[in-house]
């Protein structure tokens, strides 16, 4: 199918804009480097807590992790852990290495039997559950200490068919729906759109009246993979059921992905098909994109880089769907410590502290994380009906809709677990690539979900020989 | 002086004076003295860091890679099942393998013939003289020295969908009125990906064609043109057939680094849109890491093995026919 261009309004003042925006962007994906800085507490900032480790410590811990979206974290971060290491006598260090490369890292590592001691990846790690140790006493403790954990942390990190905890999630993040304010009060929905219809019809409009196009990846990366899921979910559509069969091939995935057609004729361009994770950003930054699905991470590089666009940018949950209104988590940490690691009461240690210390890493995060056991930032409410960090002129409420957004997020794999076959299904991209081949019009939507559920069936039947995955 | 010149100067003395030849010198030595004249022992020594380095990072991985793709090994699980093969009909029986065959291949082709075109071209001009040759030469071998990595890091900030400076350029001559999307359509994709690793392949492969060229004696050439050979008439019958045994080898070079790349696709496209740039190497790293299906991984990866080792055999044969001839 040939697809219509649309002419770009792009000044020579917005290209250079633009330019400083990604490279501003690729500053903040860094590089590996234990660098622990001196970094001031931030203002504002809740007091760290301490609490002694349950047994005599010692040893090295080494630490690696993604580098945060938001760096001003990894500077807190790394000072944070090392301040750990000295006070319970373990020497820590902390390697921040860019996210797209950790699952190569973690799979090297245990290949060679060596390595760091508690690796962070954010997105499910349930493949590497035989060669990790089980964090089901770490679970016992943290849920005695802190609460009972959001079932989407869970679900993410516990395998029921082996009725194991291979990871320990304590944090994640919420994927909203970013809009630009202004554009969508030309298109009669000053507060953004709140279903999927409402999407489609603002999105048509802007896009042929105000020539600014939508920006919902159908790529092979993480925001596509988010976009896909949602919608799918919000349709009543499913990778899986809750006993872990494959489901994909019904009729509200095939409406999904016919709606997906009509939203990318109606309000899209073909940049979508070959988007990396920052691409959407950039767009928004940019003031190219009218609407994306994302976390706030985008909306904060504007704040510092492109502040008109910033106090642009406003937050809508999840859209409403025939059947019901949900998103995947944008971030999941999950946290393993492969089994050659010396020092597991140390990483177990750490991850405790790490949890005491959810209202810093919330609020070290810019409001990017969100702790996995609510009870213990009892602020966060308040600190995202008036943002700290807003910049002079921008609306400090805007963050209000994320208020809830434990009621309208969810697990990869839902309403199943985030097993090593979702992990599969989800790293190389079937999802968005079935919504792909119908919105490019090589396949009709029946063939494409056809196509993508034999893929996923022989991912789960694959994991299933491997005991990781129950259902058949 | 060494021990082995004071004997040479004994052996000239008065006989004599033999009784007074020093002590023998010490066994050590003369063994070592031994050694280092062994040519054939010297020569093992020589090979031997190659040696080493083949087998620990080719032959081991290598056979690695093969036993992986007979077993049922993930990233998670490394220890492994024999599953017979199992991964082999998984692989065969997969829409996306077959995309990422025939995009390998057409990736492969298309830009070997575009890296000997150009090539030669560059090297028929370099070998000349003229002013600012070095400069030139200095930029023809620059994109050989930037590393990979970064220059498609650069070449995705060029094809950006919104920001490139190539449509931006296009625009202002009036030539298009919309950007492009080259990563967002599958023929422009293809094409973008073609063109950077074409962009990466051609410094060296005009080096290896341009020592070809120089290769070829003068008075060849001079003999050609006093019997009136024109430019054309040089390269069909002179330049062509002496270049070719060192073409072949730089299409053999280039034809395995292009068959083994990924980080283009990687860096650039991930393989999209909708696979279309998805190549043998970068499903595999997918499949195989990503996907944490090392065993399939390693199948994808092998696949191409038998193919490339015919066509380097067939390319091996013909250098030493050419040769010979």
């Amino acid at each position: 199918m040939t697809r219509r261009s649309r002419p770009l309004p792009i000044t020579r003042r917005t290209f250079l804009q633009g330019v400083s925006a990604a490279a501003l962007l690729a500053a903040c994906s860094g590089g590996e480097g234990s660098s622990p800085q001196s970094a001031a507490p931030t203002e504002g900032a809740p007091e760290e807590r301490f609490t002694d480790p349950a047994t005599q410590l010692s040893g090295d811990l080494r630490l690696l992790m993604w580098s945060h979206f938001v760096p001003a974290h990894d500077e807190w971060f790394d000072t944070f852990a090392q301040e750990w290491g000295e006070r319970v006598g373990v020497n820590v260090t902390v390697d921040h290495i860019d996210v797209t490369t950790i699952p190569a890292r973690i799979s090297s590592e245990i290949g060679s039997g060596e390595g760091h001691d508690l690796i962070e990846m954010i997105a499910t790690l349930s493949q590497f559950e035989p060669s990790v140790y089980s964090m089901n006493d770490l679970m016992d403790e943290a849920n005695s200490r802190f609460g009972t954990q959001l079932e989407l942390c869970q679900k993410s990190s516990f395998n029921p068919t082996t009725e194991n905890y291979y990871a320990y999630a304590p944090a994640w993040s919420p994927d909203p729906g970013d809009y630009r304010k202004s554009l969508w009060e030309e298109a009669g929905l000053p507060d953004g759109p709140s279903t999927w219809d409402e999407l489609l019809e603002g999105g048509g409009r802007i896009f042929s009246e105000q020539d600014i196009q939508m920006g919902l990846g159908m790529s092979q990366e993480i925001d596509s993979n988010m976009y896909a899921r949602a919608l799918m979910w919000s349709f009543g559509g499913a990778e899986q059921d809750e006993s872990e069969t494959v489901t994909l091939m019904s009729d509200q995935t095939i409406a999904a992905v016919e709606y997906a057609k009509e939203l990318f004729d109606a309000a899209m361009t073909e940049e979508v098909f070959a988007w990396n994770p920052a691409s959407n950003n950039e767009g928004l930054i940019a003031g190219q994109l009218s609407y994306i699905l994302n976390s706030i991470s985008a909306w904060r590089t504007a704040q510092e880089s492109i502040p008109d666009i910033a106090k642009d940018v406003f937050f809508v949950p999840a859209l409403e769907g025939p059947e019901r209104q949900l998103a995947a988590q944008h971030v999941m940490y999950n946290w393993i410590t492969p089994k050659f690691s010396q020092n597991f009461d140390a990483a177990q240690e750490f991850l405790l502290h790490y949890t005491e210390n959810l209202p810093r890493v919330a609020y070290e995060s810019k409001l990017y994380d969100f702790p996995g056991y609510p009870d213990q930032v009892p602020d966060l409410d308040g600190w995202l009906d008036e943002d700290p960090f807003t910049i002079e002129g921008d609306d400090s409420t805007k963050l209000q809709p994320l208020k809830n957004a434990v009621d309208w997020s969810t697990n990869l794999g839902y309403p199943g677990p985030a097993s090593p076959a979702i992990g599969e299904i989800n790293n190389i991209f079937i999802l968005p690539n079935m919504l792909a081949r119908v919105a490019r019009g090589n396949q009709e939507p029946e063939q494409s979900v056809e196509q993508a559920h034999q893929e996923c069936e022989e991912i789960f039947e694959k994991w299933r020989r491997e005991g990781l995955v129950g259902g058949g | 002086m060494t021990p082995a010149h004071r004997a040479d100067e004994v052996g000239t003395v008065a006989p004599d004076t033999v009784t007074r030849v020093p002590e023998p010198t010490p066994r050590p030595q003369l063994a070592r003295r031994r050694l280092a004249d062994r040519e054939g022992f010297l020569a093992k020594l020589f090979l031997l860091p190659t040696v080493a380095y083949i087998i620990g990072l080719v032959a081991f991985p290598f056979v690695l890679a093969i036993v992986f793709s007979f077993s049922d090994v993930t990233t998670g699980n490394p220890s492994l099942d024999f599953v017979g093969l199992r991964q082999w009909r998984t692989i065969l029986g997969s829409r996306v393998f077959w995309t990422a065959f025939r995009n390998t291949i057409t990736f492969t082709v298309i830009s070997m013939a575009l890296i000997v075109l150009i090539a030669h071209v560059l090297a028929t001009v370099l070998v000349k003289d003229f002013k600012g040759k070095w400069l030139v030469r200095f930029c023809v071998l620059l994109p050989w020295t930037t590393p990979v990595a970064l220059a498609a890091v650069s070449w995705l900030w060029l094809l950006n969908s919104i920001f490139s400076p190539i449509d931006w350029v296009l625009r202002w001559f009036g030539l298009i009125e919309a950007n492009m999307y080259y990563l967002g359509r599958p023929v422009l994709a293809m094409g973008s990906v073609i063109a950077v690793h074409v962009w990466r392949i051609v410094p060296v492969a005009t080096v290896i064609i341009m020592a070809g060229h120089m290769a070829i004696p003068g008075e060849i050439n001079d003999a050609a043109e006093i019997d009136g050979a024109g430019f054309w008439r040089k390269l069909r019958e002179i330049t062509i057939p002496l270049t070719l045994p060192i073409s072949a080898v730089a299409v053999l070079f280039g034809a395995i680094l292009t068959f083994a790349d990924m980080t283009v696709v990687f860096i650039l496209t991930r393989g999209g849109p909708t696979q279309a740039t998805q190549v043998l190497s970068s499903w595999a790293f997918f499949k195989g890491i990503e996907g944490g299906d090392l065993a399939q991984g390693a199948a994808v990866a092998l696949f191409l093995f038998p193919l490339l080792l015919a066509a380097a055999i067939a390319i091996l044969r013909a250098v030493r026919r050419t040769e010979v001839m």
